[in-house]
C-alpha cells in the first residue's frame, strides 16, 4: 500500500454475535479470525471472547469480539454483551426458518436496547447446503451431506427485502467454504461512523482537533515503573 | 443438559452489584458449577448504569418501596422541549465512585485480565468552590494542587502557604515511620484539622484543601484515616500516567466493572439468570434448598447474596444532573503529555452554600462532573453527579451547589439543566455474615472513592465457595484466554 510507512490510526469496535443455537455463529469467528472451520463444533457455553483485525484503506478496526451461546439457558446473557457494542452480527441459518424469526427477535431487542447508533449485519448461513450457494462443498472436497442438493429454506429475497425495511447491511454466508464471511466484517468495519471510534475525537473535542490525542488510560502499558511515589517526590 | 433443578450447584450468587460479580470473575476458572441470578432486570445491583428509560422504571420501583437501599427517588425535567437526546443516549451510574490508582481494584483487573475490556479515563482535577466576596462578585473554582510541581506554580495561594503545603505532602508520603509516626499518633483519633492546625500552622483555607482531598463526607475526617486518604492520593498520582491520581471506567463506573466480570463469569460457564430472586432458603445437610422467584427450586453448596439492610448510620443524598453544556475547560489536561480527563471533582466544603432558611452548609457537597467521552452522555452535554450526606435540607442543599455551580461557568452562555433524578442511598450494614451456608456481602460503601475494604468480603466468598482447593497465590490470576489477546495477525 502507497501510503503503508505512515501508521494508520488503529480503533477498537466492539461487536457481538447473537442468533439461535448452532447457525454458525461461533463458525463464522472461527472463519474469520482463524480461517479454519469444525464439522462438529461444540454448542457455545455462555460466551466466548476473540479479537481480530481488520485492515481499512484508511485505518485499522480491532475488533472485540463477543461470541454468544445462543441455547436458551443463556438468553440472560445477551444484555450484558450489546451494552456499548458499536456492532452485531445476527446470525440465522438459511435452511431452518425459525432461526429467521429468532433472528428478527434479536434485531427487534437491539433496536430498543442496544446503543442507538450500533451497526447490525443480518448474515444468513450455511449456503453451502443450498444449490446456488457459492463455492458449495459437495463436489470440491467430497465431504457434503447434503449433497442432493438445495436445503435452503429462506429465501435471499424475504430477508434481504426484511434487511432493507430495518436498514441492516445483509449477507449470505458459508463458514463452512469461508464465502462472504469476511467481507461481513469489512462490510461492518465500513459502516461503524466516523465519530463512534474510540480515537477519534468525537464532535464535542472540537478544541483538540487537528491532534489525536491519546485518552484511554492504559493499565498495563508501558508507565513510569519509578512512579511509586508519583510525581510528588 | 441437566436442567437447573437437577444440578447441584456449588454455589449459587444472588445479585450482580459489584461484589458478587467480582466473585463471578474470582471463580471463572475453577470448574465449580455456578448459577449467578439477579431479582432486577438489569446488571449491576446499586452499582448500575441506566439510560433514561430505565432510570425511570427504577425510580418508581424505588418510590414504590421496593429500590432496597435506595429510596426517594424522583427525576424532574423543564417542561416542553427539554435538549435532551434519545434514552439510550445515557447512561446514569447510581454509584459513580472513582478509582485511585493504588486501588487492588486496579491490580486485580489487571492479574484477572479482566482489564481488557474496560476503557479507563483519567479524573483530572480537584477543585474548591470559592463563594463570592461580595454580592456583585461570580463565584468562582480554585483548583487544588496536588503534586509538588503543582503547589510550586500556583498561583492560587501564597509563597508561606506553598511550604507548608510541600512540607506537609513530604510528611504524608512517609507518614507511617519515624519520625512523622510520633509527630501525629497523638491526633490519631483527634480530626485532621487539629494537627494541620497544631502542627503545620495552617490556616482554614489550606486546611480545606487538604481535607477535600480526603473526599471526605462529613468533612470531619479523623487524622488516622485522613492521612491514610491523602498518601492514597498522592501516591496515586502519575501511577498510570501524568497529571491524575485516579481513573473512571467508561460507560458508568463500577457498572461497567461489574459486567465485565459477569461476562468473564459467564465465559467460564456459568449461567446467568435477570429477574430471577430468591423466595424462600431452606439449609439442611451442608446444602441449601433455594425456591426461585421463577418457580424453579435449586439445590446449592453455597449460597452468596448481597446485603440490603438498612442500618442507622447517615446515608447519603445524591442529585444526578444532566446539562447541556460540554464544560470544556473543566476537562483540560493541565500537565504535558496527560490524557484528557472525563471527569473533575468540585467540593463545596462545609459552611460554603447557604440554605434557603439562611443557614450556613452542614456537610460538604461534591460534584463529579463527567464529560460526554465517559459515554455517560451525548457530545456537547454532561452529566453532574451531587453528594452529601442525607440532612433534611439535602435535596434543597444539592440543587443550591448545582446553581452555584453554574454560574461559576463562565464560557458561553449559562448552561441549561435538562434532567435531574434526585434520590437517597441508605448506609448498610459494614460487615459481611458467614453462617454454615449462606454467605452475605456488606452494603456498598457510600464513599466518592472506591474503599478497598470492598475487596476483602469477595476473597472471604472465594475461600468459601473453593474450600480445600483455594490456593491464595492463584486467587484473580489468570492468564489470557485464547485467543483473546491481540496477536499482531492482521487481516487484510
Ligand atoms: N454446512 C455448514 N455447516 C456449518 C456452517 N457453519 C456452521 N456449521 C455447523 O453447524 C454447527 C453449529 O455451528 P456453531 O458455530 O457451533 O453454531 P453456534 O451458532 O455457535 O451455536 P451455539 O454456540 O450453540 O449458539 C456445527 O456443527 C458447524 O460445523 C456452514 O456455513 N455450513
Ligand atoms: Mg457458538
Amino acid at each position: 500500500m502507497a501510503d503503508s510507512n505512515t501508521p494508520k490510526p488503529s480503533s477498537s469496535v466492539k461487536l457481538v454475535l447473537l442468533g439461535e443455537a448452532a447457525v454458525g455463529k461461533s463458525s463464522l469467528v472461527l472463519r474469520f479470525v482463524n480461517n479454519d472451520f469444525q464439522e462438529n463444533k461444540e454448542p457455545t457455553i455462555g460466551a466466548a471472547f476473540l479479537t481480530q483485525k481488520c485492515n481499512l484503506p484508511t485505518r485499522t478496526i480491532k475488533f472485540e469480539i463477543w461470541d454468544t451461546a445462543g441455547q436458551e439457558r443463556f438468553a440472560s446473557l445477551a444484555p450484558m454483551y450489546y451494552r456499548n457494542a458499536q456492532a452485531a452480527l445476527v446470525v440465522y441459518d438459511l435452511t431452518k426458518p425459525t432461526s429467521l424469526i429468532k433472528a428478527k427477535h434479536w434485531v427487534a431487542e437491539l433496536q430498543r436496547q442496544a446503543s442507538p447508533g450500533i451497526v447490525i449485519a443480518l448474515v444468513g448461513n450455511k449456503l453451502d447446503l443450498t444449490s446456488d450457494g457459492a463455492g458449495s462443498g459437495g463436489d470440491a472436497d467430497g465431504a457434503g451431506a447434503e449433497d442432493s442438493g438445495d436445503a435452503r429454506k429462506v429465501t435471499t429475497e424475504e430477508a434481504k427485502t426484511y434487511a432493507e425495511e430495518e436498514g441492516l447491511l445483509f449477507f449470505e454466508t458459508s463458514a463452512k467454504t469461508g464465502y462472504n464471511v469476511t467481507e461481513v466484517f469489512t462490510a461492518i468495519a465500513n459502516a461503524i461512523p466516523e465519530t463512534s471510534l474510540k480515537t477519534a475525537r468525537g464532535p464535542g473535542a472540537s478544541h483538540t482537533a487537528g491532534r489525536t490525542e491519546e485518552q484511554r488510560v492504559n493499565l498495563n502499558g508501558p508507565r513510569d515503573p519509578n512512579a511509586k511515589e508519583g510525581c510528588a517526590c | 443438559m441437566e436442567s437447573l433443578s437437577d444440578t447441584l450447584w456449588d454455589v449459587v450468587i444472588c445479585g450482580t452489584g459489584l461484589q458478587q460479580s467480582l466473585l463471578a470473575l474470582a471463580l471463572s476458572r475453577s470448574d465449580k458449577k455456578i448459577l449467578h441470578i439477579d431479582p432486577n432486570e438489569f446488571y449491576g445491583g446499586a452499582e448500575a448504569a441506566f439510560s433514561l428509560q430505565d432510570t425511570e422504571l427504577w425510580v418508581n420501583r424505588a418510590s414504590a418501596g421496593s429500590g432496597g437501599l435506595f429510596k426517594s427517588a424522583s427525576i424532574a425535567k423543564p417542561e416542553g422541549t427539554t435538549g435532551l437526546s434519545a434514552s439510550r443516549a445515557y447512561s446514569l451510574a447510581l454509584a459513580p465512585q472513582l478509582i485511585h490508582a493504588r486501588s487492588t481494584l486496579l491490580s486485580q483487573l489487571v492479574s484477572s485480565r479482566a482489564y481488557r475490556q474496560v476503557e479507563f479515563l483519567a479524573v483530572g482535577s480537584f477543585y474548591i468552590f470559592k463563594p463570592p466576596q461580595e454580592s456583585s462578585q461570580r463565584p468562582s473554582l480554585a483548583r487544588i494542587p496536588s503534586t509538588r510541581e503543582e503547589v510550586f506554580s500556583t498561583t492560587a495561594v501564597s509563597a508561606k502557604a506553598k511550604r507548608l503545603l510541600m512540607k506537609f505532602m513530604k510528611f504524608v508520603l512517609d507518614y507511617e515511620s519515624s519520625p512523622q509516626l510520633e509527630v501525629w499518633q497523638p491526633f490519631a483519633d483527634a480530626l485532621l484539622t487539629d494537627l494541620l492546625q497544631q502542627e503545620f500552622k495552617m490556616d482554614a483555607e489550606l486546611q480545606t484543601y487538604i481535607v477535600t482531598l480526603t473526599l471526605s463526607l462529613d468533612g470531619k475526617i479523623s487524622t488516622k484515616d485522613g492521612l491514610a486518604a491523602i498518601r492514597r492520593h498522592l501516591s496515586s498520582m502519575g501511577v498510570y500516567g501524568p497529571g491524575f491520581a485516579a481513573i473512571y471506567p467508561k460507560w458508568g463506573g463500577l457498572s461497567e466493572i461489574a459486567q465485565v466480570a459477569c461476562r468473564a463469569g459467564a465465559v467460564g460457564g456459568a449461567v446467568y439468570m435477570l429477574g430471577t430472586g430468591i423466595k424462600e432458603t431452606e439449609t439442611a445437610e451442608g446444602e441449601v434448598k433455594i425456591q426461585l422467584t421463577s418457580g424453579d427450586t435449586v439445590k446449592t453448596r453455597m449460597l452468596v447474596r448481597a446485603g440490603d439492610s438498612a442500618s442507622d448510620e447517615m446515608g447519603i443524598t445524591r442529585l444526578v444532573a444532566v446539562i447541556g453544556s460540554p464544560l470544556n475547560s473543566l476537562f483540560e489536561a493541565v500537565v504535558e503529555g496527560a490524557p484528557r480527563p472525563a471527569v473533575a471533582v468540585i467540593a463545596f466544603p462545609a459552611g460554603s452554600l447557604s440554605t434557603v432558611s439562611g443557614k450556613a452548609s452542614e456537610y460538604p457537597v461534591y460534584l463529579s462532573a463527567h464529560s460526554s467521552d465517559t459515554g455517560e452522555c451525548p457530545a456537547h452535554q454532561s452529566v453532574l453527579y451531587l453528594t452529601t450526606l442525607s440532612t433534611p435540607d439535602a435535596n434543597a442543599t444539592l440543587n443550591l451547589a448545582l446553581d452555584a455551580f453554574l454560574g461559576t461557568i463562565t464560557e458561553g452562555q449559562a448552561p441549561s439543566v435538562l434532567y435531574r433524578l434526585q434520590y437517597e442511598q441508605l448506609a448498610g450494614s459494614q460487615r459481611s455474615q458467614s453462617e454454615a451456608s449462606i454467605f452475605t456481602f456488606p452494603a456498598p460503601f457510600l464513599s466518592l472513592s472506591f474503599n478497598d475494604s470492598t475487596l476483602q468480603p469477595v476473597h472471604e466468598a472465594w475461600k468459601k465457595v473453593m474450600g480445600d482447593a483455594a490456593v491464595e497465590a492463584d486467587y484473580m490470576t489468570f492468564a489470557d484466554r485464547e485467543g483473546a489477546v491481540d496477536d499482531d495477525d492482521v487481516y487484510e
